[in-house]
């Protein structure tokens, strides 16, 4: 396991110096940022010692040592728009983000295992027919429409919850709704898929013919085999989480780390592009291992 | 139990989202971005002037934006004292949020971090940029600030530098300290500012007493939060929003849209394609349509309330006919007609921007020219449309909407029109003159050595001037307050009524 563990430490670290590498180089090929911060009418006196306070006036092969020396020092520089550590802004905004995934990952693991694990149970069935069409609805909605329409309907119209913002647990309501919408729609067709496989596997007839109940047939014997598909499915849909749900952050005002970097890269804030792209891909690592460790628990067949 | 349990859940969560007890004197603002500094030289932004300016920090003179007058603010007084000296008298009986009491050496500090090269500051770069500036401390209450080269409107200068207290570092601050009648009490990143009123303001106490000031990018989201009861004033809506006259104000916003002609590549150098260009537009056809019905007829750069800006220019007539038989003599003349000439429109610079350029390059083809749009983001633009030209060698016009909320010319028209102005697509002697005259004029002939320069720019056809903006606000019903030519650039807090 430990052997394990440092290998895939060693190709994370490899790709995520080859992520920083690619970023550091493309996001320069879009230009000074300069010009998006001064004013149009500054002078060019301004624009030179602006590029001069920020290292922008060095060739970037010098820009990228001095990047590279002050990483190793943990240090990642500052947000040329918010005067502060990028770190600091990125971490902060993260969090956020975080929050939202977790919460919405862990409610649609949940919903999807569940209500995926009966809709196999009797292919064709009432129950099945019915989580079939909505959640194929809910994985073909666009959020930005249900966003919208969801604060049309809850906040203006009955008046239930606040349209947008942090401050309470009701806050946190349709942000999570709109985000749980289409993941869960995906993942409940793939447990469905996968649960209606192992339902038909000689083991579960054997349990049926012993009388084993069905929800034991089910929750007890096939839904362990049928697992492994959707955990990887599970880790992909909270991988796009961790990058920020941008559309979500936008329309319901939350601080996360997606708006933050769509923010960075229009404004051409360099440190902050790659503190966010260095938090979210070692969070994505760190993710990718839990999985790993997961297919282990879940198949004695996997050992590392 | 499980009954007992759940309603208990329920009680804690009703409590924990119950909204703080607000006062009935206090405002929620809803903006439209997040603030990234609260830095008070950085308060010539919108959403950061809404904040601070003329409510944390204050500045010596203040804008009088019906009348373009100028009133005191910190300064009571001020006097021309010749060879560009300005003697500044300090308002006595002035303290800053932190106790400290206010002086001369703080206008003087505030003057040095503003200009100061290692903080870029944006109202140093935008208002006191290609001029130096020293400073002399007769008395705690009177101040000499002189300017090179001299600045007849240094007053309306400084009604832009916003004053701190001398002990303010030279970086960014994150806790902001002024004179003004509120304070920062706390900054919630990525959720909210809220200011309090302060007790010991010197001038007259506002009727609000606290602010909240939130972030919300969406505009049906944000224009939402006032019938939800979420936000008291939105400064800035959608005009597809903007239906329900109780709440929702149009207010000219002191922007001008126009497209700048490059005149120094052909066939834009020839004054004939440029006087054609601009009677091809039918620019009423987009008022009421694209373009809100508020939005005026442009003639020239500034709002019509800035000095000189009464000389009556007339509106091109849309006059097609007359257009084609301009190119045509041009053409006769050996001018390639037929170049193709590059739009440049920046992606989401006012609403419906796209459709108007669009609309734009149909008039244009209409009389016989080949104008190809490209729409770029706002970091492209700028390469366009400040110089050097990104265009190159190719002729192109850029599409691109200039504020002036100073009531004074001097911030638009040399870099907009003289040879070495930074996005001038024309350089004219006589022009160039003119602007040099009109900056370093006073009193009744400045007014008319602007008029004069305005004629000129239009006799050149140098622009294709479109429209005078308006914006749109969505302001509660319970507020007494309506916004105005300034609301895009401060929100005083000072003057919110309720009814």
């Amino acid at each position: 396991m430990k052997k394990f563990l440092f290998k895939r430490a060693i190709s994370s670290a490899i790709s995520l110096l080859l992520l920083i590498v690619a970023v550091f180089f493309l996001s320069r090929l879009t230009g000074d940022p300069t010009d998006l911060y001064l004013p149009v009418d500054a002078s060019q006196e301004a624009r030179d010692n602006f590029r001069a306070i920020n290292g922008l006036d060095q060739p970037l092969i010098v820009q990228f040592g001095r990047y590279v020396w002050d990483v190793l020092h943990l240090d990642f520089g500052d947000s040329i728009r918010r005067a502060r550590p990028a770190l600091e802004v990125v971490i902060e905004a993260f969090a956020w983000t975080l929050q939202l995934a977790l919460i919405t990952m862990f409610l649609v693991s949940l919903a999807a295992i569940i209500l995926g694990s009966l809709a196999a149970f009797k292919v064709g069935g009432f129950f099945d027919r019915i989580a079939t069409f909505f959640s194929l609805i809910g994985a073909a909605a666009p959020d930005f429409w249900v966003a919208i329409v969801a604060i049309v309907i809850f906040s203006l119209g009955l008046g239930w919850l606040p349209t947008s913002g942090t401050g309470t647990p009701l806050h946190w309501i349709l942000p999570i709704a709109v985000l749980f919408i289409r993941p869960f729609g995906l993942i409940l067709q793939v447990v469905r898929g996968s649960m209606i496989n192992a339902l038909s596997s000689a083991y579960v007839k054997t349990a049926r013919a012993k009388g084993v109940t069905p929800k034991k047939q089910v929750f007890v014997h096939a839904l362990r085999n049928g697992m492994l598909p959707v955990i990887t499915v599970i880790g992909d849909q909270a991988a796009g989480m961790l990058n920020g749900a941008v559309i979500v952050e936008t329309i319901f005002g939350f601080p996360g780390v997606g708006k933050l970097m769509i923010d960075s890269i229009l404004q051409r804030d360099f440190s902050v592009i790659l503190a966010a792209i260095m938090v979210t891909a070692i969070a994505i690592f760190l993710m990718n291992i839990l999985i790993d460790l997961a297919y282990a628990a879940l198949d004695p067949r996997i050992r590392y | 139990m499980n009954c007992r349990a759940t309603l208990l859940g329920g009680a804690t969560l009703l409590a924990l989202s119950a909204p703080a007890f607000a006062a009935d004197t206090d405002v929620i603002i809803a903006l439209n971005e997040e603030l990234e500094t609260v830095e008070p030289c950085m308060a010539s932004q919108s959403n950061i002037g809404r904040v601070i300016l003329q409510n944390i920090s204050e500045t010596l003179t203040e804008l009088n934006t019906e009348d373009g007058s100028l009133m005191p603010r910190l300064a009571e007084s001020w006097e021309d004292m010749g060879n560009g000296t300005w003697r500044f008298h300090l308002r006595p009986g002035v303290s800053f949020s932190d106790g400290s009491a206010f002086d001369a050496a703080d206008v003087k500090h505030s003057i040095e971090r503003t200009v100061s090269p290692d903080l870029t500051c944006e109202i140093g770069a935008k208002f006191f940029g290609g001029m130096t500036l020293t400073t002399a401390v007769v008395d705690d209450a009177t101040i000499d600030i002189t300017s090179d080269p001299a600045q007849p409107i240094l007053p309306l200068l400084f009604s832009t530098l916003t004053i701190v207290p001398s002990e303010t570092p030279m970086e960014f601050t994150r806790q902001p300290i002024g004179t003004g009648p509120y304070v920062l009490s706390e900054w919630n990143a990525g959720q909210n500012i809220i200011l309090d009123r302060r007790d010991d303001y010197w001038g007259e106490a506002p009727v609000v007493t606290k602010a909240t000031y939130l972030f919300r990018t969406d505009d049906a989201v944000r224009a939402a939060m006032v019938p939800a009861g979420e936000a008291d004033i939105v400064p800035l809506i959608n005009q597809n929003d903007a239906t329900n006259p109780a709440t929702d104000f149009a207010y000219p916003n002191s922007e001008t849209t126009y497209l700048r002609l490059d005149s120094s590549k052909a066939p834009l150098n020839d004054i004939r394609i440029r006087e054609a260009m601009n009677l091809a537009v039918d620019r009423e056809a987009f008022l009421g349509t694209l373009v809100p019905a508020d939005a005026t007829l442009a003639t020239h750069m500034t709002p019509p309330t800035a000095l000189g800006a009464d000389v009556d220019l007339g509106v091109p007539p849309y006059d097609p006919d007359r257009a084609r038989a301009l190119i045509e003599e041009a053409k006769a003349a050996g001018v390639p007609v037929d170049t193709e000439i590059t739009l440049i429109g920046r992606l989401g610079n006012y609403p419906n921007v796209t459709e108007v350029l669009e609309a734009l390059q149909q008039m244009f083809a209409d009389v016989g020219l080949n104008v190809k749009l490209e729409m770029v983001e706002v970091a492209e633009w700028v390469e366009h449309y400040s110089k050097p030209f990104a265009a190159g060698d190719k002729p192109a016009m850029v599409s691109a909407m200039h504020d002036n909320n100073r009531g004074d010319p001097v911030f638009s028209m040399y870099f907009k029109y003289a040879c070495d102005g930074l996005q001038s697509g024309i350089c004219d002697e006589e022009l160039d003159k003119l602007i040099a005259d009109a900056t370093a004029a006073t009193g009744d002939a400045r007014a008319e050595a602007w008029r004069a320069a305005f004629q000129k720019a239009h006799d050149l056809w140098a622009d294709i001037f479109l429209f005078h903006m308006v914006g749109f606000s969505r302001v509660s019903e319970r507020l007494d307050f309506k916004p105005t030519i300034a609301t895009n650039s401060e929100l005083q807090l000072s003057q919110i009524k309720f009814k």
